[in-house]
């Protein structure tokens, strides 16, 4: 069954070494959100970016800063 | 048309490629060979006199197509990007890797797949090999593996390798500079228009989907996501069907006529050394000549160590020869991986090792 298309805070990264980092933060403190594939509609590239919703910007920005992993853009789009 | 937001578009996407994979292979691309990125990279680097191996040297319109074909529908929809810096160097050396890796092999990972499809058995066993390079290469970006971030560049400097690849296609058109095999896997091709056509389609697709052979495996190891190997489930059906329909599908190992030899444990680690190479590129050698058309001079760099690699491996001997029928005697001579090709195809597979594990994110 195809799963049903959500608004969800998208954060790319520069290199797949930031996303990765930023996974091992994640899980570190118990943050929310899952590895994707870059959606397709942000780049042509082929990078992994982090998945959350939308509501925990803020928090995610929060948890970057402070473990010192630097985004390239956060976006909001259907995944 | 956005060819990536359902799986069934990318199933598509791989579909119209397999397509015209079968177009190629029907028209008079070497059997098994219909479209090999590191073959055709070999033949191409052969017609500029990069080598001087007589059966391998054709200036092959479809790698020319794919890199033109993706900088076109690049630019066209305003996805071209001029990109630049990402441990240059380092790329060159992974593409020299995935090079001697495929000729061990005998094929890219493209080639692997429509051997796959003609029930080439080797290439099933090769597939272990591709699978178990890319979770080292997975590995390796677990433990924190970069090459570093790209940056903006001159909007030329992208643009440099289609313009090289549109050179090649006028000298080979217009000028008799290039060189031409009389005999060989080099001498059998579809007619130019085509493979010229055929690479362009192929391009913009693979562009578009962003297919990807270790990409589409790195995915679902990494993260459980199966978009991308939709996309050679689609290439890999319609090569199936296209080599049942026309009789070419044979289950077995040694096939001569096929360009392929049953060393099996070259086979799996010609392929493993091209698998970890490739993720730590950032992509197979396909998605580097499309990664280069869309404006990575990071990815064209890497496309110069294909050629590179494909010069040396004839140069120096290092690529395996494949099974053959003797024509006086009928008999089935086995293909082999020469010694030099073997203690080539370590030395890579340790290169990558020492790339993987000692370039490190800086904090």
């Amino acid at each position: 069954m195809m799963r049903k298309k959500e608004l969800k805070l998208v954060i790319t990264f520069h290199t797949t070494a930031d996303a990765m980092a930023m996974e091992k933060v994640c899980k570190l403190h118990d943050a929310p959100g899952r590895l994707i594939p870059v959606p397709r509609s942000i780049s042509a590239g082929c990078g992994l970016a982090w998945c959350a919703d939308p509501d925990c910007r803020e928090s995610l920005k929060a948890l970057m800063a402070q473990a010192g992993v630097k985004e390239e853009e956060l976006h909001e789009c259907m995944v | 048309m956005n060819l990536s937001d359902s799986k069934a578009k990318l199933t598509f996407a791989g579909i119209v490629c397999g397509l015209v994979a079968a177009c190629l292979a029907y028209f008079g691309n070497p059997a098994n060979m219909a479209f090999c990125i590191a073959c055709f990279v070999r033949d191409t680097a052969g017609a500029l006199g990069m080598h001087s191996a007589a059966a391998v040297q054709y200036a092959r319109p479809e790698i020319i197509g794919l890199i033109c074909g993706s900088f076109l529908i690049a630019v066209v929809t305003k996805e071209y990007r001029s990109t630049a810096g990402s441990s240059p160097m380092i790329r060159f050396i992974l593409g020299i890797v995935i090079m001697v890796g495929s000729l061990v092999f005998l094929g890219c990972p493209l080639r692997m797949v429509i051997r796959m499809s003609a029930g080439d058995l080797n290439a099933w066993v090769a597939l272990v090999g591709f699978i178990l390079g890319v979770c080292t290469g997975v590995l390796a970006l677990k433990n924190g593996f970069s090459l570093g971030r790209s940056h903006e560049a001159n909007a030329g400097s992208g643009a440099v390798l289609p313009a090289l690849m549109a050179g090649i296609l006028i000298l080979a058109v217009a000028t008799p500079l290039l060189k031409f095999s009389e005999s060989g896997p080099g001498s059998m091709h579809a007619p130019l228009m085509i493979s010229l056509i055929g690479g362009l389609i192929f391009g913009a697709f693979a562009q578009k989907s962003r297919m990807c052979f270790a990409g589409s495996i790195r995915d679902i190891v990494l993260m459980k996501n199966f978009d991308l190997i939709c996309v050679i489930g689609g290439v890999f059906v319609v090569m199936l069907v296209y080599n049942v329909a026309m009789g070419k599908f044979v289950l077995g190992f040694n096939t001569p006529g096929v360009i392929a030899h049953s060393e099996f444990l070259w086979n799996i680690l010609g392929m493993y050394a091209v698998g970890f190479a490739a993720v730590l590129a950032g992509g197979c050698p396909l998605r580097q000549l499309i990664l280069a058309g869309q404006g990575s001079s990071d990815a064209a760099v890497t496309v110069l160590g294909l050629f590179v690699g494909a010069a040396l491996c004839h140069n120096f001997g290092l690529a395996a020869s494949g099974t053959a029928l003797n024509a006086e005697t009928q008999e089935i001579v086995a293909g082999a991986v020469p010694a030099a090709g073997k203690i080539a195809c370590v030395i890579c597979i340790l290169v990558c090792f020492v790339i993987g594990f000692t370039n490190k994110r800086k904090q």
